[in-house]
């Protein structure tokens, strides 16, 4: 490694642990230390166990509450798919879901607040893998029971790799996509997420992290879902959900970018083109 | 009761014999280095279809060399600095002229950690505008993964970059003979190159065509697929291949690759349509393609992934 890269990793480590400072929620000194670049952990569960939860009991065998997939040999480490599905016994009883990459330099992928009594079976989204991993989801119940599952995924550089051929395009535009049996919607907004541990092939520099640190889905005026994200989500930030009965229209999807604080939304009624395009709104 | 006996010693013998001959072997005397004259002065090694974990791994590219009268061109190194040094030693057979270029076609391991067996030559070191990018980006991982596909102790310093990046195109003059090199947009890569042998009409494309072996996408499918309709038209009489065997007829050589990505394009457009997520692509698409192609398990998965991720902005 060279001295510029170092100093570029020094940087890019101060700058993610001020974003940090700012946009997290429950970030104490030991958690701040696995935000750090040079030294990504083994295992920030150990840590972030005590801090997000306490002592309190979670519930870790019941397949049939809630379920983690992804590939076991993630074919891209910057866009493995992860999908939970949640069991009769969890729909719409759910208030929160954590997921967690243990050996990301940003554990912490997502806080996913659900309204309780949305039928939500599912939730799909795309993260970065940066080294082999045990990834976990810990849900919580409205009466305050918590569950976890975790599966391991073998995958490594997902943080540091290059933009996609997909790269460029309209900063914030939003997409969704119905299913044919308008059970699931994917929603997707146009957005590098750089992680802060990407370079700039025209200049060799480190790329400072930009990403979408918020998002929330609202069905006929209620708000459905709220999801504090970082920078482990990938590049064109995706969201799936998919509900027992179809979602109440007309469906908005907003979301809030760091560091700029830019603001995108836009909204889909069903009917529309099946892959309805919604620029988005600064 | 006599044959056991005998078998016995001749074992122990063998085994005896096998301690002092097996080092020696095993550094004196490498496995012979395959290499091919395909054209006159147009030398290649064929690389071998295997995973990129699998024991052997940093053989599998095709690499080799052109000799002019004034000096020799190297095309890719090969995925270890022996493989590259085995290139080496091989040129050395066959001419003493000096090696004045050594070219990457991409940034890939396969092709380019052998970069650092030919430093002593002090050649001009060649490849795409972009590859110098890619190889920064690809340096830590290189040595993470790779570490022993370098000379111990493994340093970054090892991975090559070009001295010299091709734009559009560049022509290179070995005496009496001129290799034309060219840089293509996003297709397999985001800093492909090919070379063409004027002297022989030799194109080695790279990896923009692999034979046998699934192709691998890690640039632009859509891309690739335009880079292919310009090469199908390019009169040439033999075709290097970035893996799998030579060809002599082109649109043939390209039409199997063409078909594959086509199958991944459609296929993918078409769960897109559908509002399918990309685990349920990476399932469905282009499956009646499995039986064509050698490490389908390895590489046909992230090919859906990354073409989804193109095609789902269109």
């Amino acid at each position: 490694m060279n001295k510029q890269f170092q100093r570029s990793c020094i940087v890019v480590a101060r700058e993610l642990v001020r974003l940090a400072l700012a946009a997290l929620v429950v970030l104490s000194p030991a958690a701040l230390a696995v935000g750090e670049v040079q030294s990504p952990p083994s295992g920030a569960w150990g840590s972030l166990r005590p801090q997000l939860y306490g002592d309190r009991e979670i519930g870790v065998v019941d397949e049939k509450f809630m379920s983690i997939e992804a590939p076991a040999n993630t074919p891209d480490p910057s866009a493995t798919p992860l999908t939970l599905r949640f069991g009769a016994q969890a729909v719409g009883k759910i208030k929160q879901v954590r997921l967690i990459i243990d050996n990301n330099p940003s554990p912490l992928a997502a806080t996913m607040q659900l309204k309780p009594g949305v039928p939500v079976d599912e939730i799909d989204l795309r993260v970065r893998i940066d080294r082999f991993t045990s990834v976990r989801a810990i849900a919580e119940t409205g009466d305050g029971r918590l569950e976890m599952r975790s599966t391991w995924v073998k995958a490594s550089g997902g943080c540091s790799a290059p933009p996609s051929a997909s790269d460029g395009g309209t900063l914030g535009e939003i997409r969704f996509r119905p299913s044919a049996d308008a059970t699931a919607l994917q929603m997707s907004i146009r957005h590098p997420n750089n992680s802060g541990f990407q370079i700039d092939p025209r200049t060799g520099d480190a790329i400072p992290p930009h990403y979408i640190s918020h998002m929330r889905v609202s069905a006929g005026g209620q708000i459905v879902m709220d999801v504090d994200s970082g920078i482990s989500l990938s590049e064109n930030p995706t969201l799936r959900i998919a509900t027992s009965t179809p979602l109440a229209m007309p469906v908005t999807l907003e979301a809030t970018d760091l560091p700029t604080l830019a603001h995108y939304s836009a909204t889909w009624e069903r009917g529309a083109d099946a892959s309805a395009k919604s620029g988005g709104s600064r | 009761m006599i044959v056991d006996a005998v078998s016995r010693s001749a074992l122990r013998w063998f085994a005896a014999a096998a301690l002092f001959v097996a080092p020696w072997m095993a550094t004196a005397a490498p496995a012979a280095f395959d290499l091919r004259e395909v054209a006159p002065g147009v030398f290649v090694h064929l690389g071998k279809p295997l995973a990129l974990d699998a024991p052997g791994h940093d053989d599998i590219a095709n690499i080799g060399f052109i000799v002019g009268t004034r000096c020799v061109a190297v095309i890719d190194t090969g995925g270890s600095v022996r493989i590259g040094r085995a290139l080496r030693a091989a040129i050395r057979r066959r001419t003493p002229l000096p090696i004045c270029y050594v070219i990457n076609t991409h940034v890939h391991v396969d092709h380019v950690l052998g970069n650092f067996a030919f430093a002593e030559d002090h050649p001009s070191f060649v490849g795409h505008a972009a590859l110098a990018a890619a190889l920064a980006r690809s340096r830590e991982f290189f040595l993470r993964q790779y570490t022993d596909d370098f000379e111990a102790p493994a340093t970054p310093a090892q991975i090559i970059a070009p001295d010299r990046g091709v734009e559009t195109m560049l022509d290179l003059d070995l005496g009496d003979r001129h290799l034309t090199l060219r840089a293509w947009p996003k297709a397999h890569t985001d800093c492909d190159l090919t070379v063409f042998d004027e002297k022989t009409a030799t194109l080695w494309t790279g990896d923009l065509l692999f034979r046998e072996r699934l192709p691998a996408l890690d640039g632009s499918v859509k891309g690739w697929l335009a880079a292919l309709d310009v090469l199908a038209r390019m009169s040439v009489k033999l075709v290097v291949p970035g893996h799998g065997g030579i060809a002599h007829d082109l649109a043939a050589a390209l039409a199997p690759e063409r078909r594959y990505l086509q199958a991944l394009v459609d296929g993918v457009r078409s769960e897109i349509a559908q509002g399918k997520p990309i685990d349920d692509a990476m399932a469905h698409v282009g499956t009646a393609e499995k039986s064509h192609w050698l490490l389908w398990d390895s590489t046909h998965a992230h090919n859906v992934a990354r073409a989804y991720q193109e095609l789902e902005w269109e």
